[in-house]
């Protein structure tokens, strides 16, 4: 079952926000009604977040809830477990996904792994929150999106949104879900001002608290030509191919907008490919292992007839993220890349 | 009528200049008081624009048009 | 009685409680012991018989269990290591959940999924890991928790005199002691990082002096002395109550058996003279000594412990193996 939802319009109500501001909306409403939702990480305090996750949080609930912590990783994401452990709903953020070297033993032998050790009788109640992706020349070390890695791993929940909308409802949710949740954030839809515009980033949201359920997709467009399977920044470049591909070329892509990796909407991916029969994954992480290779896995354990010619998997090559310009938007899963695999795979 | 300034931002002086990064509202909303209307920037430093009434928003400048501080950038009717 | 014991003056049934306590521990590791080399002859495979996988028993280190956690109740949370039952046990871990565990079934703390390095009992707060030095942060967080709910519950975060060299060591030192929080850190220090001696991996004579760097007291206790141990454990605990912040205490103790089962120990240098080491037959002596303990009554304490080990044990195997139908079970809530 999927959710087909008009996120962008103007009969809902006209009060807009950027995807930053929905997530701390939603955060702050959370803090609101539940006193030991706490949020903690590095420069989360009166800086707000490198990324602005927790702009004016601190002025709000003051020291005691909006903890800024040393550059100690380990130490801080195994106190949220701790502290998740004993009936807190803490929220630990790592700035960056790529400092998940730093602390993954806490994250992925630990934080995913009690529940399941413990034979369901100990709970984690708790969310990373993390930024990811590239595109701002941010290099090898800052731009990965990674998030095949954590999916891979059992035992905690991921999510990815890619609108204001769906910032504010999944970090809800992932802060309500008694598992672990790894909440990635992108921050090329995050609408920055110091980042290049993304008019994606903008959107109605509403203004009372409300969950977007997790491990379910969104079809962003529908279509019936070929399905495109992307998750966060990508869904907005696919949309814009889409839309450009409509009015030139009269091709009509449907537009999956994944929002969970674990659990996946399998179902959503299978119903969009057997109505249209071709499919294009775009995936800002790296090609090989990793989510791309899982959707189409998803078409082909049911059923590879469904396909009318091969996947193209339009990702991020198995390359450190270069530094230059030229080179970085060379392996980033671009407009440009995403209509010619468009284009490929309708031929056939 | 209100007009709606560029603001001041911090330790910037008079003869600054910024940018409306963001609108959050469009041309003939009605907006009210406290409602946020724009974040503005200059150099690194970003700022929330809330609006000073009720009414019918204007908006006087298109994102990423350079403003002077204290500029009207809106007006709210 | 030692010119010390004798200063010390603790109480008689503190002390006969200490005896029962590492009694116990050492009962329950040597029916471990017996129980998982039972199948594995002729030749060792570690995968075969009842038991299988790794088995790190806690022979030798008891005076650190009964020690420390005699000042804790059953509210106050107990992270432990990769060589955990003396521990487990002397914070009030159910016996017959614990060794159902370490069998692999269903009527173990975690349904046969955690296994002996996994053990996680709600009731007690007790959790441990097999990750080295990784059981620190997780403490900071219940001791958070616990300070954020305004009781005087405290965490106790023991690691390996090894895991003083991993980098969640300084890092949970730093945080705890940062943002004041009610931990007191135990290191045992067994000499032995599996086969390293302290000498090749600590830049530092002791770990207690590690503490002063990040801020808390450290102590270092000699010579395995329960009662030393509990002394220390007994200020540690109560600055921790008191909101006075974490300490440091590390016991040089022994491992009396190989850092796992099915370790030849080829590498160890002090095993000649071994068992005059052992701290249990050296503290039944020193109450014997003083009046507390006599035969009938050391009898009696061995043969409750052994009793209860037994039931633990029958109780064990006669849980069912959990069906491999289930296994998918519990990855989420």
């Amino acid at each position: 079952m999927t959710v087909m939802e008009t996120q962008s319009t103007d009969t809902a109500g006209t009060r807009r926000l950027t995807t930053a501001k929905a997530m701390v909306e939603g955060i702050a409403q959370e803090m609101e009604r539940d006193p030991s939702v706490i949020y903690l990480g590095e420069d989360v305090g009166k800086y707000g977040g490198i990324f602005s996750s927790t702009a004016g949080l601190l002025d709000r609930f003051g020291e005691d809830r909006v903890l800024d912590t040393p550059i100690s990783e380990t130490a801080f994401m195994g106190l949220a477990i701790g502290a998740a452990v004993e009936g807190m709903r803490p929220i630990a953020e790592l700035m960056f996904v790529d400092f998940f070297g730093v602390c993954m033993d806490q994250i992925y032998n630990h934080m995913a792994k009690i529940h399941y050790e413990s034979g369901g009788a100990v709970k984690v109640p708790m969310v990373l929150t993390t930024a990811v992706g590239g595109g701002y020349s941010d290099a090898a070390q800052h731009s990965q999106c990674l998030w095949g890695t954590f999916a891979h791993l059992p035992g905690m929940k991921v999510v990815i949104p890619s609108t204001p909308h769906d910032a504010k409802g999944l970090i809800i949710s992932a802060i309500r879900d008694d598992n672990p949740v790894v909440y990635m954030f992108h921050k090329g839809v995050m609408g920055l001002p110091w980042m290049a515009k993304n008019p994606r980033a903008t959107d109605v949201v509403p203004e009372e608290p409300y969950e977007v359920p997790i491990g379910k997709a969104r079809i962003a467009r529908e279509g019936n030509d070929i399905t495109v399977v992307s998750v966060s920044l990508s869904v907005h470049h696919a949309l814009d191919v889409a839309d450009r591909l409509a009015a030139d070329g009269g091709i009509e892509a449907e537009v999956v907008d994944l929002r969970s990796l674990k659990p996946l909407d399998r179902e959503a991916i299978l119903t969009s490919v057997a109505k249209t029969g071709r499919l294009v994954v775009v995936d800002e992480d790296y090609l090989s292992y990793g989510l791309s290779g899982e959707v189409v896995a998803t078409i082909t354990d049911v059923d590879p007839g469904m396909l009318r010619a091969p996947v193209a998997r339009v990702a991020v090559p198995d390359v450190p993220i270069p530094y230059a310009r030229s080179l970085e938007y060379a392996v980033l899963p671009t407009r440009d890349r995403i209509e010619e695999a468009i284009h490929q795979v309708v031929k056939g | 009528m209100t007009d709606v300034p560029f603001p001041a931002v911090a330790d910037k002086g008079p003869g600054s200049e910024g940018v409306v990064s963001t609108w959050f509202v469009r041309d003939g909303d009605s907006v009210v008081a406290e409602q946020l209307l724009a974040e503005v920037q200059v150099d690194k430093v970003a700022v929330e624009v809330p609006a000073p009434a009720a009414g019918t928003v204007r908006l006087l400048v298109p994102e990423e048009a350079v403003v002077k501080l204290g500029e009207a950038i809106a007006r709210i009717e | 009685m030692t010119a010390t014991e004798a200063e010390r003056a603790l109480d008689a049934s503190v002390r006969v409680e200490l005896y029962r306590t590492m009694v116990l521990c050492r009962t329950f590791e040597d029916a471990i012991l017996r129980e998982y080399h039972a199948d594995k002859k002729p030749a060792f495979d570690i995968g075969a018989g009842l038991v299988p996988g790794e088995m790190h028993l806690s022979s030798g280190q008891e005076p650190v269990a009964a020690g420390v956690c005699a000042h804790l109740t059953a509210d106050d949370a107990l992270t432990a290591t990769h060589r955990p039952h003396h521990l487990a046990i002397a914070h009030g871990a159910d016996l017959r959940k614990l060794a159902a565990e370490i069998f692999g079934r269903e009527g173990g703390f975690g349904h046969g999924r955690g296994g002996h390095m996994h053990l996680f009992d709600p009731a007690t707060h007790f959790s441990c890991s097999g990750i080295i030095a990784e059981g620190y942060p997780p403490a900071l967080g219940q001791a958070f928790a616990f300070k954020r709910q305004g009781t005087d519950r405290i965490a106790v975060a023991v690691t390996g005199e090894g895991a003083a060299n991993q980098g969640a060591f300084h890092e949970s030192l730093n945080l705890a002691a940062l943002w004041n929080l009610p931990v007191v850190f135990v290191v045992e220090d067994n000499d032995w990082g599996i086969s390293v001696p302290r000498k090749a991996s600590t830049a530092t004579p002791s770990n207690s002096e590690r503490a002063a760097g990040y801020g808390m007291p450290g102590e270092r206790i000699e010579d395995n002395d329960v009662e030393a141990v509990y002394e220390a454990a007994a200020r540690a605990v109560a600055r921790a109550r008191a909101g006075e912040g974490p300490s440091l205490i590390e016991v040089h103790t022994v491992r009396l058996l190989g850092h796992f089962e099915g370790d030849a120990q080829g590498y160890r240098d002090d095993m000649a003279g071994i068992e005059s080491r052992d701290p249990i037959p050296r503290y039944e002596k020193a109450l014997r000594d003083a009046g507390l303990l006599d035969d009938t009554e050391a009898s009696r304490i061995r043969e409750e412990a052994r009793a209860k080990v037994e039931d633990a044990i029958t109780f064990a195997k006669d849980s069912p193996e959990p069906d491999p139908a289930t296994a998918l079970s519990y990855v989420f809530a």
